[in-house]
Parts: structure tokens; sequence; C-alpha cells
């Protein structure tokens, strides 16, 4: 895999997290906690899921604390972090 | 304000639809009244009965659906009947006047009755009543899972309200069609390679089959369900969502209540002495786009998870809650949502009392230890209906039976309700008295 940009990491997220909610992507603000935008635990793992397949990371059991998870640039720096 | 079109007099029934009809077959087989459930809103005040029979009479004429029945086509494929000679009778409606000193219980009893009333035919499958009480009013819709699913029918709702207001319903306007799934049986190879997936997952599920169950009573015939609400207050909720984010994570909510209903239902199962099998617990849960649940409000739209829980998780709250986080995910990466949404399509020539013996067939004639739903965000958006403010929005669905008992939740106005609906005779009701209070303590745990 890449070593992608943290931007860039954050653009793969908000397209996936928009494809999850079906809206459009300039919606998904990256600052903006994600069950703000209506991500529920059922959408939220579907997001872990991409994650995991994008970026070959496991987050469910990855010891980030729940601060980590909570909005596009926070998760886009940890997976920045772990890559 | 168009009508919601489907083609011809037909709409073609979906792999899910065709499950759910295999569900109200078992359960009007064992009780009597199939698989029905109930929309409660509590409004502050009274809505204008004439203004309410007005808005009903109207909207039936808009949606011939609502009188379907189910049907065959030549090629064995199900589907929906739509009867555009029915649409000219009014949705029935009754009325109920209560008198001052009228409790909350006297009220819920009303509503535990209403909830288990059947339906009149093949062709009615929604009633309402408006019952007064002092300063409130509660809308009880009754309707046939069949016709719904529970988002559905809280987007009917709110068609209502819209029609109320003379506010155009949008899908309307674009008179969309509400897709369905061809009769014939096309993309095969997808649908078999789904059922191979769904069909390993169900193996596995049954290893250490039976599940554990609840005995049913001797005779069925007849029974009622019972319900136990606990409506949760804002304070409450939050407390809940705090828990929820300590113990389970970020945004697990749904694995936490659904941790607690295990755990108390393995505390009532241990008391019962029933020790043999482990727990299966379906959950359905909704495959719209939030935004589409008021394109798509008819017919069903869910799909299933399946969680397996050993007794000796059961008996540790955080072990129990990482067992259910790592299904879901298990469950999400192998797409089985989706899988078994595809594999059911290739059931739907099978008829209902040939696919309700295979379904029991995984788990040796059960189908699950309990049934189990968690609805985070309401279809109904609006805070009020017709022109009162709404107190609560209350789901009391009738189980599938086997097994015949069932907890949900539902958030509505920012806040939580949980109920327990279990079939008459299965639980004492001490028992269901205990279950729930074991429940809010478990789930405002501190």
């Amino acid at each position: 895999m890449s070593v992608k940009t943290l931007k860039e990491i954050e653009n793969i997220l908000s397209q996936e997290i928009a494809t999850i909610l079906s809206i459009d992507s300039s919606k998904v603000i990256p600052d903006t906690p994600l069950h703000e935008m209506g991500i529920d635990s059922l959408s939220f793992v579907e997001l872990l899921v991409f994650i995991e397949k994008i970026f070959n990371i496991k987050l469910m059991e990855s010891g980030l604390t729940s601060e980590d998870f909570r909005t596009v640039r926070s998760l886009a720096s940890s997976i920045s972090q772990m890559s | 304000m168009g009508i919601i079109n489907f083609p011809g007099k037909k709409r073609y029934l979906t792999g899910i639809d065709w499950i759910i009809h295999v569900l109200d077959y078992i359960t009007k087989k064992a009780t009597g009244t199939g698989n029905t459930s109930q929309i409660v809103l509590e409004l502050e005040g009274s809505p204008q009965e004439d203004k309410f029979r007005n808005c009903l009479d109207s909207s039936i004429r808009k949606y011939p659906v609502l009188h379907g029945r189910p049907s065959r086509d030549y090629n064995l494929a199900p589907y929906w009947k739509i009867s555009f000679t029915k649409q000219r009778q009014p949705l029935p409606l009754k009325i109920s006047y209560l008198d001052n000193t009228s409790s909350e219980a006297n009220i819920f009893s009303i509503l535990e009755r209403i909830a288990n009333l059947k339906f009149i035919g093949d062709q009615e499958h929604l009633f309402f009543h408006l019952i007064y009480a002092e300063n409130k009013t509660y809308v009880a819709m009754t309707f046939d899972h069949r016709l719904f699913d529970a988002l559905g029918a809280e987007a009917f709702l709110e068609m209502l309200q819209n029609e109320w207001k003379n506010k155009d319903n949008s899908f309307c306007n674009k008179d969309i069609i509400v897709p369905a799934e061809s009769a014939h049986l096309c993309n095969w190879r997808r649908k078999f390679i789904a059922g191979q997936q769904a069909n390993r997952a169900f193996l596995k599920m049954g290893e250490n089959a039976p599940p554990r169950v609840l005995p049913l009573p001797a005779s069925l015939n007849n029974l009622g369900f019972r319900f136990k609400v606990i409506p949760f207050d804002k304070h409450q909720t939050d407390l809940i969502l705090e828990n929820a984010y300590e113990e389970a994570g970020y945004l697990m909510l749904m694995p936490y209540v659904l941790a607690s209903a295990i755990w108390i239902m393995h505390k009532l199962f241990t008391k019962r002495n029933i020790k043999s099998g482990d727990y299966v617990v379906p959950v359905s849960i909704d495959m719209r786009p939030t935004d589409k649940v008021q394109q798509e409000v008819f017919f069903n739209h869910v799909s299933f998870l399946f969680f397996l829980v050993r007794p000796d998780e059961a008996d540790h709250f955080p072990v129990l809650i990482k067992s259910i986080k790592q299904q879901l995910y298990d469950q999400v990466k192998s797409e089985l949502p989706r899988n078994f949404q595809e594999a059911s399509l290739l059931m739907r020539i099978l008829p209902l009392p040939i696919l309700s013996n295979i379904m029991r067939l995984y788990l040796k004639g059960q189908i699950a230890s309990f049934s189990f739903s968690y609805v985070g965000e309401s279809a109904y958006k609006s805070s009020s209906f017709m022109g009162k403010k709404i107190l609560n929005i209350l789901h009391m669905p009738r189980v599938p039976v086997p097994p015949g008992i069932g907890i949900f939740f539902h958030q509505s106005q920012n806040k939580l309700n949980g109920v327990l609906s279990f079939l008459e005779g299965i639980l004492s009701d001490e028992e269901a008295n205990e279950l729930i209070h074991t429940l809010q303590s478990r789930l405002e745990a501190k």
C-alpha cells in the first residue's frame, strides 16, 4: 500500500462515508463527529471493514480510544500513524 | 397528489418479503393471529376526530396497496395483488373515550388488547384506534408486518401527517415506482453463491442446535401477547448512551443493548434451570439508507444479523460485549445480511409450509432463542401529529412463535424505549417484571 497523505486518507474516508449514508461527499465534514452525520453501529462497522480492506488495519481491537474514531480527521490521523 | 404506482396490479415480493410471510404463517398457525405489530403515538391534547377520519379516508384512496393480498404468478413468483376495487372502503377506525379516572395501567391494557386483535379476511392489514384520555390521546396503528416493516410503518404515519397538512408527500410528486425484484430468476449465479455463503453461516450457527429456548405453553390457540414497556426519559437515555460508550465503545449502542438483552435472558434461563444449547438471536436491520425510507414505505426492506452466544460468554458482560462486537464485524465483513437478502430470492418459489420447515431445519425445529431489534433513527420526523405534540412513539410487536418472546428498542424524540413482548403463558407476570427491572438496571448500571 503506497503511503498516503493525511488529506488523501480523509478524502477516501469521506467518500466511503458518503457512500454508506447515500449522501453527497460534500456533506461529510472532517471535524463533525460521525454520529452527528448519521453514522450508527452498523454503518460504523461497515466503515471499519472498509478501513481494514483498504488500509490493511484492524481498528476494532487496535486499542485506539473512542476519541480516535470520533471524526473523519481523527480517524485519518490514527490510520496515518498506524500505516 | 399522485398515487404510488406499482407496475400493473402486482408488486412482486422480494425474498425478504417472503421470509416475513413465512414468519406470519408460522405465527398464525401457532396462535391463530399473524405476525402483526402496533405503533402507538402518545400525543399531548386531542386531535380532532373528524379530521383524522377524513385524513384516513383520503389516504386509503391513494394507497390501494393497503387492501392487497398475496398471490402467485403463473411462474410461481409470489406477488402482492393490489386491489383497486376495495380502495373505496374506509380504513377501520375505533374511538374510545376514557374518563378522568383512567390510569396509565388501564390505558396500557387497552393498547395491549388492541395489539392482539385479528384482521378480518385476507385483505385487511391495517386498523386504527384513537384513545382519548385526560389531556392525552393515543393513536394506535395496528399493522400487518407483510405490508410494512417498523420504519415503513412510521413513514406511513408521516405520510398521514403530510396528508393532514395538505403537504405533498415528496415521493408521490416524483411518481416513483417502488422497485421490486423481477419475477424471473435472473443473476442466478450471484444468488446461488450468496446462498452458499448464507448456508455456511447457518450451519455454523446450528452446530450446537437446538438453541436455548423457553418452553411454549401446551396449547397456543388464541393466545395473545403481553407487553412490558420501559420508557426511558432523557436523563436515563443519556446515562445509557454514556454506559454504551464506556463499556462497548464509540457508536456501539446496538451491541450494548443487545448484550444487555442477552445478559438478562441468560439470568432468566439460569433461574429456570434451562441449561442446554447456546443463545441464537437474529437481529433485524434496515437495509435502506435513511433518506430512502420515505420512498420505500411499503413491504419489507430488512435483513438479518445472527448472533450466537455461548452460556459461558453470557455470564460475563465484558466478554459478552466483545463476542457480539466481533460477530457484528465478521458478519458485516462477510456481507451476511446482503447474502441473506440475495439468497432468499431463490426461496420465493417454495410454498410457505415447506419453507417454514426448511427454516427450522438448521436449529432443529427452532428459529431463535428470542427476537431482537433496535431502531436507532425514527422514520417519523415531525414533532407533532395532526397539530398535537408527540410525547412518545412506542412499538408493540407481536413476535413469531416460536420463539414467542422478543426484546425491542427504539429511539424517538431523543429518548430510548425498551419493549418486552411475550406470548401469554411463556412468562409469569413476576418473571416479566423482574426481566424489565433487571434490564433497566443493567442498562443504567454505574
